[in-house]
């Protein structure tokens, strides 16, 4: 819980003050070493909204940066079971 | 995917709040980055003398872009315009630059004038010095967002101005234009391109031309006149 906590304050910290070839990598880290940081997905909708032009509701169900992100967090799931599977 | 879908739904109608929550922590940030100089910079003469260079660069470039902008056709066209009785400038808000590039990642900067100054929709932005930077996408009521011309995909009219050619100006992002040309068409590096309307302020300077022997067009990429990356005013006509 604290992980996540933490994680999610970096990655908002970077969103909010670094440039954005800052806080995409700080949100993808935050992704793989943050177990089931569903969080993330929530995140980079916030960087579409605060830094983007504009997000109507149909279109918004295609953000890339929140769709990676939700793909990113799918991958992780089958390898983080195998990770565990050989501990 | 219920996140997902839930997030893609609510998000969009929190924008507003969104960004009147965030703006204070970004006028915070530039005043605490501006500061920061200010203060190495008095602790440190060589530093003093390295910002004292720095601004002066800045003023030489903003003086350019003056000069680049005004040219002999432009005051006589501002002249003719207020005989026949429009005028070429109107009313104009200054509104100061909350975020810009990198920090957003699609040429698109948030300044801190919004509806309580008359901004709306479609307004135009420009650079103190005059050349046109892009037009209001989103507005709240004390912040706005400026899509720039020069955002990826985006297209904008303009008019070479050395042959009067109409054209279409592609954004790249990062302050970057691409544009193609019939191979016919003369065109040189450091050829002005304007907006095509009354106004006809300048909107980007061409840096490279691309063309092959077997090629009917020629690709020319051009630069916006100013570094965007830098922008700390702006002029928005409402």
């Amino acid at each position: 819980m604290t992980r996540h906590v933490l994680s999610l304050v970096v990655v908002l910290v970077s969103i909010l003050v670094f440039p954005y070839w800052v806080y995409i990598p700080v949100l993808f880290i935050a992704i793989i070493i943050t177990p089931f940081f569903w969080e993330g997905i929530l995140l980079a909708f916030l960087i579409d909204v605060i830094h983007g032009s504009g997000m109507e509701v149909p279109f918004s169900l295609a953000s890339p940066l929140a769709l990676t992100a939700l793909v990113a967090l799918i991958v992780l799931l089958p390898i983080r079971e195998n990770l565990r599977a050989y501990v | 995917m219920a996140i997902f879908l839930s997030g893609a739904i609510i998000f969009p109608f929190l924008d507003g709040a969104l960004v009147s929550m965030v703006s204070p922590v970004w006028k915070a940030e530039n005043v605490i980055v501006r500061n920061l100089r200010n203060g190495v910079a008095f602790v440190s003469l060589q530093q003093a003398l390295v910002e004292e260079n720095t601004r002066l660069k800045e003023r030489l470039s903003s003086l350019e872009l003056d000069i680049l902008s005004m040219s002999q056709e432009r005051i006589q066209e501002n002249t003719l315009l207020e005989l026949v009785g429009r005028r070429g400038e109107f009313n104009m808000v200054v509104a100061a630059v909350l975020t810009r590039p990198p920090q957003t990642p699609y040429d698109v900067i948030i300044i801190d004038a919004g509806s309580n100054e008359s901004i709306t929709v479609g307004s135009r932005v420009s650079l103190p010095e005059g050349p046109a930077l892009g037009i209001v996408s989103e507005v709240f009521s004390r912040s706005a967002k400026v899509k720039l011309f020069s955002s990826s995909g985006e297209e904008t009219s303009a008019v070479l101005e050395r042959n009067e050619v109409p054209i279409m100006l592609v954004g790249a992002g990062g302050g970057n234009f691409r544009m193609t040309f019939p191979r016919d068409v003369a065109i040189e590096k450091g050829d002005r391109i304007l907006v095509a309307d009354i106004t006809s302020r300048l909107l980007a300077v061409v840096e490279e031309i691309g063309v092959q022997p077997t090629d009917s067009f020629k690709e020319v990429l051009a630069k916006s006149p100013t570094n965007i990356f830098h922008l700390r005013f702006v002029f928005v006509t409402p």
